[in-house]
């Protein structure tokens, strides 16, 4: 074993370029791994984070009846008495906060505005002095301030306002119907401007507090949900079932649905994305594989002659497999150690610096709930996958050349030119 | 002692039926120091080859030092090879990467032989090849005539009991195939090591102290000489 190993060794510095190209592919193939993972988890946990901290909360508790009309948003079918469900929360120790969440129209007229107009929008009423506890609405005002109870004034995403060309102290009007379904026109004054990391909540968000909106939707102190906030985000489906459970005997009319029910679109599209990027990495893995095959075939094929020679004095072909295997495994080795220390300082940059893609995309919906900055995220897992697979992977191509020159008999292996 | 009775051998190039050996009987004693020679497909290779086990007969029967490779499989052929027999190759096949010390003790290596005895033996038979001094040399760094005396040391190394040459002189000026088939002659002498080596070179033939004339894969003339 010990010579082999040195006669492997020694046979690659022998083809000292080819070895340096061969894990150069695999460095390189490696590295695009581990960087696009990097990314990939980065902006997934980001946007996981954002979901969160800026659209669902950890969880939601509404009324059973709500959920399969959430999205036409009733005014019907609510939290009747908040109030009982937060104090049984509050003794849960569950942070909490109500909200009303209903759709109208924000409309704008020329002056102040550049001209007139309507936006069909969500509208989040929310209680200003509990929200916090749950969302991060209000440490994303970058322009004016944030809402105060029992006034007229609404918060607006910075990408609503570019639409509208709002500013701060621009009235608007949002016209909507109340519970009972008349029309109500709410005349509003922009207070606030927020600009967060999530770019559909920037796009869509327009915020008013809760009191303002429970007197003209004429909700008689109802809600549509209250939020709540836990932790920790990978538990949260297991601790919205214990909420559901512990709610169920005092309100058996609430149901708790976590955030993963509650983003279900965006958990569905991250899901294809990662498959659609699992596909790209697949790609790049095959070609560090097509270029380690083809270095393989060379090495081997270049070496009939010597192969037939250590086969007639009796080498057995089991040595001779394994020689060629561990020459294979050093390439793999060394690429491998190349492509994730190469991998490392890129996702090390990605996780540090970041890259800066709020000029490219704007508030344009990629999907992912995130803006600005694409950072990345440390992975081990990625890190030690990458490490193994390009070993196994060098070994793996190395097989088939190996079997052929195996295959062939020793005097035409002698005869080989 | 080599024993090969009535051994023959076809090959098939596309549509053709190549008879490379059709019925060669041959015996070869301990010690002997013989040629067989013949000219381009005479088939001298082709029984070079089967009495090295690399290569399998359809027919007949061969035995090496007293053992029958017939039905033989690969590995124990393999096992063979690696304990009774050495081989001599025309393009001498060193390991451009290893030293000719490494060269030399690569037949041992396989044997299993323990690291100070693999030593020893090494220096001994790269002494006795006139190859002192430099064992540190790889291949490339060694002449045509020195890279066979390295590949003629890898064969004895291990003590065969046969050593097989295919033409071993042939990419070798005259002066310096002389010079190797003495050596040959001097090994055969010291350590009884029986020699068959292939040649069409007449001063090969000359050298041999048995020549076998192999002529369409039939022997036509065996003739033993005083040495």
């Amino acid at each position: 074993m010990k010579f082999l190993l040195g006669l492997a060794w020694k046979n690659l510095s022998r083809y000292r370029r080819r070895t340096i190209i061969t894990a150069l592919a695999i460095a390189v193939g490696l590295a695009v791994y581990i960087f696009m993972d990097s990314l990939l988890v980065g902006m997934e946990r980001e946007s996981e984070r954002n979901l969160i901290w800026y659209e669902t909360g950890s969880a939601k508790v509404m009324n059973s009846d709500y959920w399969p009309d959430r999205d036409t948003l009733p005014l019907d079918e609510v939290i009747e008495n908040p109030a009982p469900v937060l104090a049984r929360l509050t003794s849960m120790g569950v942070e909490a906060t109500p909200r009303t969440v209903f759709k109208g129209e924000v409309i704008v007229f020329r002056d102040p505005y550049p001209e007139d107009g309507s936006l069909p929008a969500r509208l989040y009423a929310v209680d200003p002095a509990t929200d916090g506890s749950v969302f991060r609405i209000s440490e994303s005002v970058s322009q004016g301030r944030y809402l105060k109870p029992g006034e007229n004034g609404v918060l607006l995403g910075s990408g609503i306002a570019d639409t509208l060309g709002a500013q701060v102290g621009y009235p608007l009007v949002i016209e909507t119907r109340s519970r009972e379904g008349y029309k109500q026109t709410m005349d509003m004054e922009v207070v606030g401007i927020m600009d967060s990391p999530n770019p559909v909540v920037n796009r869509t968000g327009v915020f008013l507090p809760l009191d303002t909106a429970n007197l003209y939707l004429q909700m008689k102190g109802a809600v549509t949900e209250i939020d709540l906030h836990f932790p920790e985000v990978v538990g949260a489906p297991a601790r919205a079932a214990e909420v559901q459970a512990a709610l169920a005997p005092q309100f058996p009319d609430l149901m708790v649905a976590d955030w993963k029910a509650l983003a279900a679109d965006y958990v569905a599209l991250a899901e294809t994305k990662s498959s659609a990027s699992g596909i790209i990495l697949f790609l790049v893995f095959v070609i560090a594989a097509v270029g380690v095959s083809n270095t393989m075939l060379m090495a081997v094929y270049e070496r009939f002659r010597e192969l037939g020679m250590m086969r007639a004095m009796g080498m057995k072909d089991r040595s001779i497999r394994r020689l060629f295997l561990m020459e294979a495994a050093g390439i793999g080795l060394i690429g491998s150690l190349v492509g994730v220390a190469l991998g490392v300082a890129l996702a090390a940059y990605m996780v540090n610096v970041g890259i800066d893609i709020r000029s490219l995309i704007g508030n344009m919906d990629v999907g992912y709930r995130t803006a600005g900055i694409m950072r990345g995220a440390w992975h081990p897992e990625a890190i030690v996958r990458a490490f193994l697979v390009g070993i196994v992977l060098a070994v793996a191509v190395a097989f088939v050349p190996t079997r052929r020159a195996l295959g062939m008999s020793i005097p035409d292996a002698l005869r080989h030119q | 002692m080599i024993r090969i009775e009535n051994v023959k051998k076809d090959y098939v190039d596309g549509d053709t039926v190549v008879h490379a050996l059709r019925g060669v009987t041959l015996e070869v004693s301990d010690g002997e120091f013989m040629s067989i020679a013949g000219p381009s497909g005479s088939g001298k290779s082709t029984l070079l080859n089967i009495i090295g086990c690399i290569d399998e007969a359809d027919s007949g029967s061969v035995e090496v030092d007293g053992v029958s490779a017939d039905g033989k499989s690969t590995r124990e052929l393999a096992g063979l090879r690696r304990e009774k027999l050495g081989f001599v190759f025309q393009s001498f096949n060193l390991i451009p990467v290893l030293t000719a010390y490494e060269n030399v003790s690569f037949s041992l290596s396989l044997l299993g032989v323990p690291e100070a005895e693999i030593r020893e033996r090494t220096m001994t038979l790269l002494d006795e090849v006139g190859l002192s001094g430099m064992e540190e040399r790889r291949p490339a760094k060694l002449s045509g005539g020195q890279q066979q005396r390295v590949a003629i040391a890898r064969a004895l190394v291990k003590n065969p009991s046969i050593v097989l040459a295919d033409e071993p002189t042939a990419n070798l000026d005259s002066h310096t195939g002389e010079s190797i088939l003495e050596l040959m002659e001097a090994m055969n002498r010291k350590h009884g090591t029986t020699f068959v080596f292939s040649t069409h070179d007449r001063m090969v033939m000359d050298f041999a102290h048995r020549l076998t004339s192999l002529h369409d894969g039939l022997i036509t003339a065996d003739e033993r000489r005083t040495a």
